[in-house]
């Protein structure tokens, strides 16, 4: 056995479990809680494609003049148009692909906050 | 207007003040001492600033892409090219010995056979290898213009100019491919490098137009629209050399010509300028405010 073998079941037999084993086992979550997770993931689901059914309007109309507002600033005015055509509304989806190729993640990342900033 | 781009614009435009100074001294006079002492001195501090601007803002706009990104690459490549345009200056100011503290004594004598004199040397870095790095760059930058369909249909006329440049190119090739058997040192062939770079180049600025006009007016746009304003302006330089070569342009006008270079110097700086303005106003609170 190498020196490297014989040192890692040393450190697996004097390692201790972090987690307790009773907290290991996973109890079924309750349908309302369920059922909130669902309605916030349908919600983020949304916003994320600008989809027309999506209940939450007011929102979304907040994410596309921020959306519109970055494209404008750092592509040019016809951008949001030339990206998405005369119909589909600008979604964050459509625009945080283009926005992370050319501005990079980090950059991108700090954009996508301050658009969802307050929703 | 960016703060660093119009910084790089209001130093510019201070600079050929002083030069058109200088050009009415020389057309007054007749006389070549200030406008001489003008690009030496003053053109080639100007040149320094321009590139080290160019060179650090490309840096710190490589800095904000981690290493699996697309642009990347391509920022590091426009690095790479500021930083040849930032040694070449270095290297001929230092060779040439224009400016008034004599650089000379701080160069090693160059004794070898593969360039004419060091001024060549600094001619070859500054001019192909920094044009095929940023050849490099662009290209890149339209694989991924290309990726988002961002660069519009080349018009008649936008086809025309680039069979005019590849035209001129391959004449140039034809004249120089013979000179090949002759006793030319590497450096010489390397500059003959000089004008199918600049066609690429310019072929390269000529989509990366039209993505500009497609798109519109923005920070990023005006990133790409600076590098076709320091590439035409370039070709416009050169263009004048060949004039001038070929004693097509009158005494005053070779000396107005001149001024052409200073130019790409300020455009090939506010390129990266205008990206990171792009980049860093995602953390400004000017424009989070505007929303």
């Amino acid at each position: 056995m190498s020196l490297f073998s014989k040192l890692n079941l040393e450190l697996r037999r004097r390692t201790h479990s972090v987690v307790p084993a009773e907290a290991m086992l996973l109890e079924p979550a309750s349908a309302p809680g369920l059922n909130d997770l669902r309605e916030r993931l349908d919600r983020w689901g949304q916003l994320w494609s600008a989809g027309k059914e999506s209940p939450d309007t007011s929102a979304q109309e907040l994410i596309t003049e921020r959306l519109t507002h970055w494209m404008r600033l750092c592509f040019g005015e016809r951008m949001p148009t030339s990206l998405h055509g005369n119909g589909d509304p600008v979604s964050l989806s459509s625009s945080m692909p283009i926005l992370t190729a050319f501005l990079g993640r980090r950059a991108t990342r700090e954009l996508s906050r301050r658009v969802l900033q307050g929703i | 207007m960016p703060r660093f781009v119009r910084s790089i614009w209001i130093v510019t435009a201070i600079h050929l003040a002083i030069g058109m100074v200088a050009y009415a001294h020389f057309l007054i006079f007749r006389r070549y001492e200030f406008i001489a002492q003008y690009f030496a001195i003053l053109g080639s501090l100007f040149f320094l600033l321009m590139t080290a601007a160019e060179f650090s803002l490309a840096l710190i706009c490589r800095s904000w892409f981690d290493a699996d990104e697309l642009m990347r690459f391509a920022w590091s490549m426009i690095a790479l090219a500021g930083l040849a345009r930032l040694a070449g200056t270095g290297i001929r100011i230092g060779a040439d010995g224009h400016l008034p503290w004599d650089l000379r004594q701080w160069f090693i004598p160059y004794r070898g056979e593969l360039f004419a004199n060091l001024g060549q040397l600094g001619m070859v870095i500054g001019g192909p290898l920094s044009m095929a790095f940023l050849a490099f760059g662009l290209g890149r930058v339209l694989s991924i213009q290309r990726r988002f369909r961002l660069p519009g249909s080349l018009t008649h006329g936008d086809k025309a100019l680039i069979v005019l440049i590849l035209a001129f190119s391959i004449s140039q090739l034809a004249i120089n491919l013979p000179l090949l058997r002759g006793q030319n040192s590497l450096g010489t062939i390397l500059l003959w490098m000089s004008d199918p770079l600049l066609a690429l180049l310019l072929v390269q600025a000529v989509l990366v137009r039209r993505s500009v006009i497609r798109i519109g007016q923005g920070l990023l746009a005006k990133c790409w629209g600076m590098f076709v304003v320091a590439i035409v302006t370039t070709s416009l330089g050169d263009a004048a050399i060949w004039a001038n070569n070929h004693n097509f342009l009158p005494e005053s006008l070779t000396a107005l010509s001149w001024y052409i270079w200073f130019i790409p110097a300020a455009a090939f700086a506010s390129a990266p300028a205008y990206q990171l303005a792009a980049m860093s106003s995602t953390r400004d609170l000017h424009q989070v405010n505007a929303l």
